[in-house]
């Protein structure tokens, strides 16, 4: 009895431990973007004595921060689609058809969900520039391809996997075509595989910076993570607007989370990280 | 699986039994590898060509808006004579050993709290979770700020505790940058670890912990004996995983450090950023990155044959 006594004790006091650690930057973050520039640098305190919205304001009138925030969602949510509908096809094509070489499509795609692009973002940026896309928008939801493609693909082979064909064969036997099998009851079976997969491919263009950062040069074509590192060295008495636009950053993610937490255990837990 | 196959060998007849057949296996499989093709262009597109280009850059003086020449081995020459060159291999190795380390016993701690049947687990995952959700980027910009000298949190609430005199420039002294950076990533990373774990654990029978219990094993024991094992494989993948993002990690120097101090933070992606980006050398470049590559590539086989044999299984 004391020893579990015990146990429980420690479990809590860790559990606590771990979320104050979590809570802290957290916590941080937030009271910056709300407390006036005197709380931040003159008169500190821990909590907001004087909430404001003052810093939300400058990062999007001063900063044009909305401008980064269009830039970012043009490209994640282009690449996005594109990614699923291209993964889903390739996923379909590799689970459910049989020809040679199909098996090692599949490894190299997963050698390359593997390969990190600071490995590559040399050669692409060369590609980049002589294609003529320097600088553009372009260029970025045409790169994003090459991590959200091959991600996306393999969750969704392992999520096709888990559906027995049988299901689509009877389709087949009523007269329904291969596609139209797919079509009719694949996808609808492994709707919760395509949200997870649009989820991350969504998130992972939302936060890609490497690429962004040496391809985009300016303001206008800018995504929100480039733009937040570059307000850092400009100004000292900054934090207050980078808190602002950090929170606004992480919104969309929120949102997608919170949204789509069910859906992304289930992909995961039928894909990537099978465990 | 063994149901699978001998279900597709109903539905796709053998060809050479029916004269008129082969025609029509031929058209579905070009109707597979055509819905393959996009993928295909992708990956021919944006990673093989880049990849073999990038090893030929390597071996050329191609600059910013210059055709390169084939230099043989000079790139390499040159990038390995640089100092900065010995920093990054030496700073890439301590952070991300140090780091994986760090998140392999925080991520494990985690995951058996976890595990255990507390009220709002659910809530607490999901809590605990919240790092690695969170855009990297955004991550490292509140580290920035929590390590600042003059105003940050870390610096203040030390002071105000007593346990400092004067603020400590966290990320611009040599002595404390790197462990600076390791501790934010660390807090950025070891969810997933965690998470991981968790579900490894999930799977484990609760028979084998009463079994271990009639045999009066104490808590560390059952650890030992009963979650540890059943864990190996996915601790494998993991830390080949982490080992791979880690070592390639941009960000965290990038958004924290830039390099800085004096190179004491200087990591190879980093490094071949420089070369790149800013002296605008990209055959140097180039080279920075082929020479972490048979290590890297070595790394991403090994969970490559790892994972695709689990799944396939």
């Amino acid at each position: 009895m004391r020893e579990t006594l015990a146990n429980r004790a420690l479990t809590y006091g860790l559990l606590g431990l771990f979320v104050l650690m979590v809570a802290v930057p957290l916590f941080w973050m937030v009271t910056t973007a709300l407390k006036p520039n005197k709380d931040l640098y003159e008169d500190f305190s821990y909590f907001p004595r004087r909430p404001t919205l003052e810093h939300f304001v400058r990062v999007i009138q001063r900063d044009e921060l909305l401008t980064n925030i269009r830039n970012s969602l043009a490209v994640a949510l282009t690449t996005t689609a594109v990614t699923v509908v291209v993964s889903a096809l390739a996923a379909f094509s590799i689970v459910r058809y049989r020809y040679r070489g199909r098996e090692w499509i599949g490894r190299v795609i997963l050698f390359k969900y593997l390969l990190p692009s600071a490995m590559l973002f040399v050669p692409l940026y060369a590609i980049v520039t002589s294609l003529g896309l320097g600088n553009t928008l372009k260029s970025l939801m045409l790169t994003y391809l090459s991590f959200t493609v091959p991600f996306c693909t393999w969750m969704l082979m392992g999520y096709f996997r888990s559906i027995p064909p049988e299901l689509e064969e009877h389709a087949m036997v009523d007269g329904c075509s291969k596609i139209g099998a797919m079509v009719r009851i694949l996808l609808p079976l492994s709707a919760p595989g395509l949200v997870a997969s649009a989820i991350f491919s969504f998130t992972l263009a939302w936060n890609e910076f490497l690429l962004a950062l040496v391809f985009t040069v300016d303001q206008s074509t800018m995504t929100v993570p480039i733009k937040l590192s570059m307000m850092v060295v400009g100004d000292q008495y900054i934090w207050g607007q980078l808190m602002a636009g950090a929170i606004l950053a992480s919104i969309p993610i929120a949102i997608l989370y919170f949204i789509g937490q069910r859906f992304v255990v289930q992909g995961l837990a039928a894909g990537a990280v099978k465990g | 699986m063994a149901m699978r196959q001998r279900s597709l060998a109903v539905a796709v007849p053998v060809p050479e039994t029916v004269p008129r057949r082969p025609r029509r296996v031929d058209r579905e499989q070009l109707g597979g590898m055509a819905m393959l093709l996009p993928t295909v262009l992708i990956l021919v597109g944006l990673v093989l060509y880049p990849f073999v280009y990038s090893i030929w850059l390597s071996f050329s003086d191609k600059a910013v808006g210059s055709a390169g020449r084939f230099v043989g081995l000079a790139n390499f020459r040159y990038v390995i004579a640089w100092p900065q060159f010995s920093a990054a291999l030496v700073n890439t190795v301590v952070f991300t050993v140090c780091a994986v380390a760090i998140k392999l016993v925080l991520g494990m701690v985690v995951a058996l709290v976890l595990n255990q049947q507390i009220r709002g687990r659910n809530f607490f995952r999901a809590f605990l979770l919240l790092p690695w959700v969170m855009p990297a980027f955004v991550v490292y910009l509140v580290w920035r700020w929590l390590y600042d000298p003059l105003s940050g949190l870390i610096n203040y609430a030390l002071i105000d505790l007593g346990l400092l005199q004067t603020p400590i420039a966290f990320l611009s002294e040599r002595s404390t940058a790197m462990a600076s950076v390791i501790v934010a990533h660390s807090w950025r990373a070891f969810p997933f670890f965690a998470i991981s774990f968790l579900a490894g654990m999930q799977t484990i029978a609760q028979e084998l912990y009463d079994a271990a219990q009639v045999d009066g094993a104490s808590r560390w024991q059952q650890f030992r004996h009963v979650t540890l094992p059943g864990l190996y494989q996915i601790i494998g993948v993991v830390l080949l995983l982490s080992t791979i993002w880690t070592a390639n990690a941009f960000e965290p120097v990038y958004l924290l450090t830039g390099g800085g101090p004096s190179d004491a933070t200087m990591v190879y992606t980093l490094l071949a950023y420089v070369m790149g980006m800013v002296n605008l050398r990209l055959g140097e470049a180039a080279a920075v990155s082929t020479l972490f590559l048979p290590l890297l590539v070595g790394l991403v086989l090994a969970v490559t044959i790892l994972l695709h044999k689990k799944a396939t299984a």
